[in-house]
């Protein structure tokens, strides 16, 4: 919030921020590992990749980590093997059936084609308590340089905290599907030789299709029970962005909600606040975010990232457009629904609005 | 400007009055009985509007080649053999004096000087007499008059101390737009900034853009930077003492000033005629107005607000006694699209009296009270709250002062405070019970000084000041304080229970000797070399993770995990004064070495944390650095060329490998910058017309770039692995300005017009270089530039 005085000062207009040119030495790839395993349905995820060196442009790619044999281990000795997905490289999946349990510690290790050995230090799961209700809240964000403001949905969870131990809590926005509207009747094909005149060649179906998201992550949502321990609260805890599709009609979510370890809390702590830095005075100096897996092989190597374990509650909703006080102005899309990814004619089995 | 009056009163020996006159014609003091040796003169100046003594005016007779300098009661004395002379007298910022006397038997005068006006053809730059520099024995203190910050090309309109403070060599600041001054290599928390002797914990205005000291309010302001006199404490790098102006005791004046960002106006006068005098002054920014008046939403419903107020009654009641009450607030409040509101005020109050017991015994006696608060309100809708702090210091000090003879006094006081802090309680403001309120246990801490300091003259050449500080320290209850296991990080995984103290019981103890010493030899009467020693502890630290000071900061005293932050400094100089002191030039090198000074774990968290120690890491610090300065005192064209060679470095090592930063090695702290220099010239082209430039250049702070890009949850993130390894590029600027006066003589109104530009050739000089891998855009390096165009503005001031 104290950045917001930068804002103040770019409009005023004395401040500006530009592209500007810096020579970074080439860093490592050091490995970076991502995932939660939880008490929820499976399969659960974990990311193998490598990182890049940041430049003045785009220099370097991060690349997945694929070939790796990935186990994850319970303090009673139990392994559980993953697999690397066919489509998503260097994504490795536990069986649908895993479910990890509360009160258990787990051990994530990898073992890279290089022959490389990680091991993460132990996560143990803690229970967390329901979801009572979600709020939808609209939000409005200026853009500076434009007279459209961005917007979308905040969801806003209350829960019951549970007064006798610390809670750290965590969301995600989990799998989404929306009603997608689209005009089939102002299909325009490219211009072509067979069509040089650009006549519309309106097509008889269809204009509503139900289209399916992977949950976006983009804003962290970590929180722990410091100022509400024992109480009922209301915790901002999810944002959808509108991108003038997902609130035309319906719109449907899976909240998840994770109780982390006090270490994992810490983490997703310092990548919020470095995900936040806006290069205004009143940023935080950069803190090195230190994760919880380590190299057999060399303890001096650095690993980035953090593999985490969990309990999780998830809570559905649906977003009527009227639920917003606040808009996008509507994409067209002058096709048949069906050609948009994701998008499929029929409605999920347990649609339910 | 006051209006130039010129009178003098010479009151004979037999008590002869003498009237004002135009023309200076020789005057014959004393009564005729043939004496021919031995005829003592004796004097005192003082400020014609406020009847003020001024110490350390000089009085020359070039006929003798013989110099005086005014003591603490603005007095002199001097023993003439039956002749002709011409007193010469000078005080900075004043119109010289040149009077033709003939003496002929004993008597006293008394000279009333006016404060130069800008009519003049020649400027007077500051230091309190011309050879001040050569032959004190102080080292490293710097006063900037107002007369002299007027010089400066001004910034949006208006004066600026801590700007102007930054002009000096070992004197900078982070950036473009940060609260305080970084002295010497030392943070922002390591110098006492006093107004009247209180002190103030935020100078700045709308988060350091402004300095939160209006400048028609004080008379002059003295930096400490090298030996610190052992009056002094508290604070391990400098102190910068400020001191307000007094208001006439005979006339009643005012001043208005209106530029695009703020107005002011104060007025002063004789609340008793001759014996009490009121001075009183406001300053308002109108930047809500101008947001208010904008079409953008986002931006009419943003508040930025601030002001400051002071009051002034001044009783020099007597040659004896002077009593002095000053009351100082300085408020400001910030919100972005009315959300979340950050605000903050500093109220002071403090009373001075100073007496003359006799002619060597003085005393000097004060009190203060100051409060500091801050605090964020949350008003979004969702768990509304507002977090408050504050810090109050109360206080007293008093010293005397004895002359020993020519050239030696000796000083002895003693100090007390206390301040206690709140460092944060959040308050549920919503309607429903969703957040538990908050308090972090306050702290009150108590901090005693005495302290002696003598000063001799050791021959012609030789100059000697020597004094020695002892401070003691208690950090009181009531307080519950967490034990931790041995041998382990403080952190919540090691505490193991907790011990209660009960209301001002003593938790823990600090003392400490800081002695202070400066020797200086002269060549002649135009050079000399000083060698200084000096030593200071510091019992509150600035709790910070941004580079300046925000209200979300915490001040946090030494207990029994954080101890006193020591500091000690030696540093040698050589200054030459040439052309009779046109020309000052002086070089100095240092050498610093901190301990205990604060440094964070990765990512701490600082607000409403009641185990703040469990978030730190003590550091060492050492800074050292070589200072030349070269300075054009008189002429149509004055100024100065400061340049600074420094490093500042930091390291943390503990016993516990990771927690030490950078692996244990010296690293560049925040406000290292090795080359600094600034270029100051002001040209008088004709009287009632001045153009000013400064020119400033200084190597990039350091900064940290990423060793690596990862992604995780979406978000690309950068992975650092050594604090300040790289720097931003260099930092340079040209600012001008131009200063018209209107002739004001004869009419009512006298005014006083200017127009300045700040970064003329529009440089971006980049506060920060950062990364962002936004959605839809290669990842790309900015820089965010806070003053990227050039800034013009515009004021206008009238006195009446």
């Amino acid at each position: 919030m104290l950045k917001r005085l930068l804002y103040l000062l770019l409009v005023m207009p004395m401040a500006c921020v530009d592209p500007y040119e810096v020579k970074v030495p080439e860093g490592e790839q050091l490995l970076t590992v991502e995932g939660i395993i939880s008490t929820g349905p499976g399969p659960h995820a974990i990311t193998l990749t490598r990182s890049a060196t940041y430049g003045s442009i785009f220099e370097g790619l991060i690349r997945p980590v694929s070939l790796a044999t990935v186990v994850v281990r319970d303090n009673e000795g139990n392994v559980t093997f993953l697999t690397e997905g066919t489509e998503a490289k260097g994504t490795y999946f536990t069986p649908a059936n895993f479910r990890a349990e509360v009160g258990k510690s787990y051990t994530l290790q990898i073992l890279t084609a290089e022959g490389n050995v990680y091991t993460s230090t132990p996560e143990r799961v803690a229970a967390a308590p329901n979801i009572q209700s979600l709020e939808v809240r609209t939000v409005t964000i200026q853009v500076e340089g434009s007279t459209f403001p961005k917007s979308g949905v905040q969801l806003i969870v209350e829960l019951k905290d549970p007064a006798d131990q610390n809670n750290f809590y965590y969301w995600r926005n989990g799998p989404a599907v929306y009603i997608l509207e689209t005009s089939p009747e102002l299909y325009t094909p490219r211009p072509s030789p067979q069509n040089p005149n650009r006549t519309p060649q309106p097509k008889d179906c269809c204009s509503i299709c139900f289209r399916y998201e992977a949950g976006n992550n983009q804003s962290l949502f970590v929180v722990n029970d410091d100022n509400f321990n024992g109480l009922s609260t209301r915790i901002p805890a999810s944002f959808i962005q509108d991108d003038g599709f997902r609130f035309v009609n319906k719109f449907r979510m899976d909240l998840k909600q994770y109780s982390i370890s006090q270490e994992a809390y810490r983490f997703l702590r310092l990548v919020k606040q470095q995900a936040e830095i806006s290069g205004s005075i009143f940023d935080p100096p950069p803190a090195t975010i230190r994760g919880n897996m380590i190299s057999l092989n060399n303890p001096d190597e650095v690993v980035l990232g953090y593999f985490m374990a969990g309990g999780e509650t998830s809570k559905r909703i649906y977003i009527d457009k009227n639920d917003l006080t606040f808009r996008q102005v509507k994409a067209i899309v002058p096709d048949d629904c069906r050609v948009v990814s994701g998008a499929f004619i029929d409605p999920p089995a347990d649609w339910r609005p | 400007m006051k209006k130039l009056i010129l009178v003098v009163y010479f009151l004979l020996g037999w008590g002869t009055a003498w009237a004002q006159t135009p023309t200076v014609t020789r005057e014959v003091i004393g009564r005729d009985i043939g004496q021919l040796k031995g005829i003592k003169l004796s004097g005192r100046i003082t400020d014609e509007i406020t009847g003020e003594a001024l110490v350390g005016a000089t009085v020359a007779i070039p006929e003798l080649n013989l110099t005086r300098i005014t003591d603490a009661n603005g007095s002199f004395e001097l023993e003439l053999s039956r002749a002709e002379y011409t007193l010469e007298f000078r005080y900075v910022g004043y119109e010289t004096k040149i009077y033709p006397i003939t003496a002929v038997g004993d008597g006293r005068i008394t000279i009333k000087m006016l404060q130069e006006d800008f009519n003049l053809d020649d400027v007077v730059i500051y230091g309190s007499d011309p050879e001040k520099n050569i032959r004190s024995t102080n080292m490293g203190a710097v006063t900037l008059s107002m007369n002299t910050m007027k010089e400066l090309p001004p910034f949006m309109g208006e004066i600026d101390i801590v700007r102007s403070l930054a002009t000096l060599p070992g004197v900078s600041q982070v950036g473009e737009a940060s609260s305080g001054l970084n002295v010497r290599g030392g943070g922002v928390d390591q110098n006492l900034i006093q107004f009247a002797g209180a002190p103030i914990y935020n100078p700045s205005h709308m988060f350091g853009l402004f300095t939160a000291f209006n400048p028609d309010m004080v008379n002059d302001v003295t930096l400490y930077k090298a030996v610190v006199p052992s009056r002094f404490g508290g604070r391990s790098s400098a102190i910068l003492d400020i001191l307000p102006k007094a208001g006439s005791v005979d006339k009643f004046g005012g001043d208005v000033m209106l530029s695009n960002f703020s107005g002011k106006i104060s007025l002063n006068g004789p609340l008793v005629k001759n014996k009490v005098s009121l001075l009183g002054g406001f300053r308002i920014s109108y930047i809500n107005w101008l947001l208010q008046s904008l079409q953008n939403t986002t931006l009419n419903s943003s508040d930025a607000n601030f002001y400051d107020g002071n009051l002034v009654i001044s009783a020099p009641l007597s040659e004896k006694n002077e009593f002095t009450y000053s009351y100082y607030t300085s408020y400001d409040d910030f919100a972005f699209a009315s959300d979340t509101t950050i605000s903050w005020q500093n109220n002071a109050h403090s009373l001075q009296w100073k007496s003359k017991w006799s002619d060597k015994l003085s005393m000097e006696t004060s009190g203060f009270y100051s409060l500091y608060t801050y605090g964020i309100f949350n008003q979004s809708g969702i768990n509304n709250f507002e977090i408050n702090s504050h810090i109050a210091d109360m206080g007293g000090k008093t010293f005397f002062t004895y002359s020993l003879g020519t050239g030696q006094n000796l000083t002895l006081g003693a100090d007390y405070k206390q301040v206690s802090i709140q460092p944060g309680e959040l308050v549920p403001t919503g309607t429903e019970a969703e957040l538990l309120p908050k308090k972090v246990q306050d702290e009150t801490g108590r901090e005693l000084a005495a302290h002696f300091q003598h000063e001799l003259e050791i021959g012609e050449k030789i100059g000697l000041t020597y004094g020695l500080r002892y401070d003691y320290y208690q950090y009181l209850g009531a307080r519950t304080v967490r034990n931790y296991q041995e041998n382990k990080p403080i952190s919540d995984g090691s505490a193991v229970g907790e011990t209660r103290y009960a209301n001002n019981e003593v938790i823990q103890n600090y003392d400490g000797l800081a002695p202070r010493a400066s020797l200086r030899y002269s060549f002649s009467k135009a050079s000399s070399v000083k060698l200084g020693y000096n030593k200071m502890y510091q019992f509150i630290h600035l709790i910070s993770n941004t580079a300046t000071i925000a209200p979300s900061d915490v001040w946090k005293l030494s207990d029994g995990f954080l101890k006193p932050q020591i500091a000690d400094q030696f540093s040698l100089g050589y200054y030459n004064n040439f052309k009779g002191n046109i020309f000052e030039t002086s070089v100095e090198v240092y050498y610093k070495d901190l301990q205990n000074v604060v440094e964070y774990k990765d990512g701490a968290n600082l607000i409403l944390q009641n185990h703040i120690e469990t978030e730190l890491i003590p550091a060492q610090g050492k800074s050292y650095g070589a200072e030349l300065y070269i300075k054009k005192n008189l002429g149509t064209l004055t100024g100065w060329i400061s340049y600074t060679y420094s490093r500042a470095f930091r390291r943390v090592i503990t016993p516990f490998e990771e927690e030490n930063i950078n692996s244990g090695s010296w690293y560049p702290s925040n406000f290292d910058k090795p080359h600094d220099l600034t270029l100051i010239g002001n040209y008088k082209v004709s009287t009632n017309t001045s153009i000013s430039a400064t020119f400033a250049y200084s190597t990039g702070r350091p900064i940290t770039f990423p060793d690596a890009k990862f992604d995780y949850s979406g978000n690309n993130l950068a992975y650092f692995k050594d604090r300040n390894q790289q720097r931003l590029p260099d930092f340079h600027r040209l600012d001008f300005s131009v200063n018209f006066k209107l002739n004001g003589q004869g009419k009512f109104f006298e005014g006083d017009w200017t127009f300045s530009v700040l970064n003329v050739y529009g440089r971006k000089n980049p506060f920060s270089i950062f990364f962002d891998d936004a959605p839809q855009q290669p990842p790309q390096a900015f820089r965010l530039a806070l003053l990227g165009i050039p800034l013009p503005s515009l004021s206008y001031a009238i006195s009446f």
